[in-house]
């Protein structure tokens, strides 16, 4: 309130010394700021203006507050007696443009001519259908001059302070953490398959994904103090996620068992060998890899893990292969490229593999099938900064691995404390599947690899 | 665009090379599309073209190039060119899409308005050319493009006419390669319904066809050796530039990003519709049927899609949901393919069987 009157007795000091100075076009639209201002702190003022000023006020005070011309712009002369050409729209019905900003281009024979706006205004209509022909002289557009916007130069600002209630930001930018939670939005629409830690989140992660931007960025922009709702519809994914989700909580009897692993060895490996790793395979070694042949491994090893329960017909069904899927989050949804047959692989492999899915969505060749099935999923929140949570599984599996941040911690070491790089780990499973015992057992066997890699040489 | 002062932006090298009247005649070092197309809005954006004209060779590695109002789905192959490695390029000019690989040679003639004359700068073309061969038959036509030998095209021209200033660009077939040319300018999916500007087909050959023996420094040394030309006044030498110097040409980087980014490329094609019919059965009861497809496109994104299957293959409000689920979608295979493998996910059997085999079939048509 405070800065809005500041900011009208500025315009109100301005407008008082133009209208002393006489000019006419200046006192109009001074006149105009006043009369759409509130009027009581300018009546005080006016009274104590010398009278010719008081007079030219009241004869003003009547006539509209901008200048309303309308002027229909017509098809420039084509050159080189080119006779006829198509329109094709820039701008639409009710867009604001400057002064020589290109509204539309007419293409005539192989060539695009702009064609600029006279003046600043509003357009009014459109006067040819997008694609339809015209020729020299034929009306394209009906342009009302003057400012649709607080553009004019000379007017002070005077529209903004006396509308209640602000419009939003011409550009919502992304919101704020708080609200959203450890989502970027900046996301990049492919999901990005880089060779180290995946920018993954748990599927729990899912339920706080903002709806579109739109309805939070407008809570930006409504004043503080404000307080309104606003309500958006939830869309067909959306319901159909959600949908998902409850019914996996619901068929499955899912619990989530932690450990936590030491990481400075797959640290130390990884920065041994990385410049080399580079070198040969042309792609860069990163914390996944090692996860991934972790779980493909302890997979292998406990059978009941890799298998689901086949609701239908009541069967246990029991896979032979590792199918890994790693879940992204794009704008429109998680999306879990998977990565076929990893009991195969070695590191070297799976990150050719993880390169490889990353590729194929730059080059838009990612299908349907590389984004589903998969017998495992594991999601890394740790890119977000999660210490520690509970992943949800990703029906139609049993099993899902939450990886976190990676934090310098405090540890017991033959008696003695040091501190150590410590990640914690999750497994969420169905315990009608896999019981306690093989869940821990599976945990641990995949710390053990994380921790020292030549237990996967010697089969331990 | 954004409009720069002459004199605040050019250093010292470009400056140095602009004679006080008559023409410069440059070469680009760079055969990346996108930053020759930037290039050419550069010069036409920041230089002062009063009293001078612009000459500019330039060629690029391979890509189609689509003209301002074109719609890229109906004038060449998407799928094809992606699995070749094939860039797609819209530039600013009107016209038709032409192929570019590094056997074609472009020639942009840029001038002030008043002085825009597109026959003129096909004459210094094909004056050139008779220079150096002038046993081949090379004219100009009203359409301009330059035929060989009275049927053959070797040369089509775009151009673009700003607030001040003006460039017109033409092709010149050295010795690009055919056969790409011909698989990947036809039309990525059937059934396009549009008014966008459409290209006329031409048969098309290669100088070297005709002349052997005429080497690539030979037609761009007749080209740049206008000194016989009485408009373009006296010759200068062929200046080389490097249209990725930042100090040289400010801003440029920004106009290639541009022009690279999928707004530009495919959102500024102008509104049309797809209707087809999609052929469509179950892998594993091959089971058959049809569909009919009705997708309406604006700006590049699907505004509405309409199926209706036949004999209740699958049922409609499965087939409602997954229309839904695109609308407001990029008109491209890898995003669709995203939204629609979580709506697969919760089917099941034969549903999830169908309904995946009907998205497929959707996607395939997008290119």
């Amino acid at each position: 309130m405070l800065s809005r009157s500041r900011c009208l007795t500025r315009n109100l000091g301005r407008s008082l010394s133009v209208i002393r100075q006489g000019n006419k076009v200046f006192s109009r639209q001074a006149t105009a700021a006043l009369s759409t201002s509130h009027g009581v702190i300018y009546n005080k003022s006016l009274n104590s203006q010398p009278r010719s000023s008081v007079f030219q006020i009241q004869y003003f005070r009547t006539s509209a507050a901008y200048r309303d011309d309308v002027v229909t712009v017509k098809t420039p002369a084509f050159a080189e007696s080119v006779t006829e050409g198509d329109v094709r729209w820039e701008k639409a019905v009710g867009d604001t443009v400057t002064e020589d900003e290109v509204v539309c281009e007419i293409e005539t024979d192989k060539t695009s001519v702009q064609v600029p706006s006279p003046a600043a205004g509003v357009i009014e209509e459109l006067l040819v259908p997008d694609g339809g022909k015209v020729e020299g002289g034929t009306p394209l557009f009906k342009l009302r001059k003057g400012a649709g916007a607080p553009k004019a130069a000379e007017a002070p600002k005077v529209e903004a302070p006396p509308t209640a209630s602000p419009p939003p930001p011409p550009s919502p930018t992304s919101p704020p953490p708080s609200i959203v939670g450890p989502i970027p939005t900046t996301m990049p629409p492919v999901p990005p398959v880089p060779a180290h830690a995946m920018a993954a989140k748990p599927v729990s992660a899912i339920k706080p994904t903002p709806a579109p931007a739109a309805p939070v960025a407008q809570t930006e922009g409504v004043v503080k103090g404000a307080r309104t709702e606003s309500r958006v519809k939830m869309n067909r994914m959306r319901l159909r996620i959600a949908q998902r989700l409850k019914e996996a909580q619901n068929t499955c009897a899912m619990l989530t068992t932690f450990n936590e692993v030491d990481m400075s060895n797959i640290s130390e490996m990884r920065k041994s060998y990385k410049d080399a790793f580079l070198k040969k395979h042309n792609i860069k070694l990163g914390f996944m890899s090692a996860f991934v042949k972790a779980a493909a491994y302890a997979l292998s090893d406990q059978p009941a893990v890799n298998a689901v329960i086949d609701d239908t017909t009541k069967e246990i069904v029991y896979r032979d292969y590792v199918d890994i899927s790693v879940a992204v989050a794009t704008p429109k949804g998680l999306v879990v490229p998977v990565i076929r047959n990893v009991e195969g692989m070695n590191f070297a492999d799976i990150e050719k593999a993880i390169n490889l899915l990353g590729e194929k969505a730059r080059k838009n060749e990612l299908a349907v099938e590389d984004m589903d099935g998969g017998t495992f999923t594991i999601s890394n929140g740790g890119v977000f900064g999660s210490m520690f949570g509970t992943p949800i599984i990703n029906p139609p599996q049993s099993a899902i691995l939450g990886m976190h941040g990676i934090f310098d911690r405090p540890v017991a070491i033959g008696g003695k404390v040091e501190i150590r790089p410590m990640m914690y780990v999750a497994l969420t499973y169905d315990h009608r599947l896999i019981d306690g015992r093989e869940a821990v057992t599976f945990l641990r066997k995949i710390k053990s690899v994380v921790e020292d890699p030549r237990v996967l040489l010697l089969d331990m | 665009f954004r409009k720069t002062h002459l004199s605040g932006f050019f250093s010292a090298g470009i400056h140095s090379k602009l004679t006080k009247d008559g023409s410069l005649i440059f070469q680009s070092k760079s055969t990346d599309i996108h930053q020759n197309l930037a290039l050419e809005d550069w010069i036409e954006t920041n230089v002062d073209l009063t009293n001078r004209r612009l000459f500019l060779l330039w060629r690029s590695h391979a890509a189609v190039v689509i003209g301002r109002h074109q719609n890229p789905w109906a004038e060449c192959d998407l799928g094809a060119m992606w699995r070749a490695g094939v860039p797609l390029a819209r530039r600013r000019s009107g016209g038709g899409t032409v192929y570019h690989d590094m056997g074609n040679l472009n020639l942009t003639f840029f001038s002030c308005r008043k002085l825009y004359d597109r026959q003129r700068n096909l004459k210094v073309v094909t004056e050139a050319l008779r220079r150096a061969r002038p046993e081949l038959d090379v004219r100009a036509t009203e359409r301009l493009d330059i035929v060989l030998n009275g049927k053959y095209k070797i040369s089509g021209s775009a151009s673009r006419l700003s607030r001040k200033a003006s460039y017109h660009h033409c092709t010149l077939l050295h010795s690009a390669d055919g056969s790409a040319l011909q698989s990947v300018l036809r039309p990525s999916t059937p059934g396009i319904h549009s008014n966008a500007t459409p290209s006329v087909v031409s048969s098309v050959t290669n100088l070297t066809d005709h002349a052997p023996s005429l080497t690539w420094e030979e037609l761009t040394q007749a080209l740049s050796n206008l000194s016989y030309a009485p408009y373009f006044g006296l010759s200068s030498p062929l200046s080389l530039l490097d249209p990725s110097d930042e100090s040289l040409f400010p801003g440029i980087g920004c106009m290639a990003s541009e022009l690279r980014s999928w707004d530009w490329t495919f959102g500024k094609t102008p509104k049309f519709t797809i209707e087809t019919e999609l052929s469509l059965s179950d892998d594993l009861t091959l089971e058959h049927t049809t569909a009919q497809l009705h997708i309406e496109l604006k700006n590049g994104l699907i505004s509405s899609i309409v199926i209706t299957v036949q004999d209740q293959w699958l049922q409609q409000t499965l087939i409602n949901e997954l229309c839904d689920v695109l609308t407001g979608e990029r008109f491209c295979p890898h995003r669709v393919a995203a939204a629609v493998s979580t709506l697969i996910k919760s089917e099941q059997d034969e549903t999830q069987r169908r309904l995946h085999k009907l998205s497929n079939t959707v996607i395939s048509v997008m290119g």
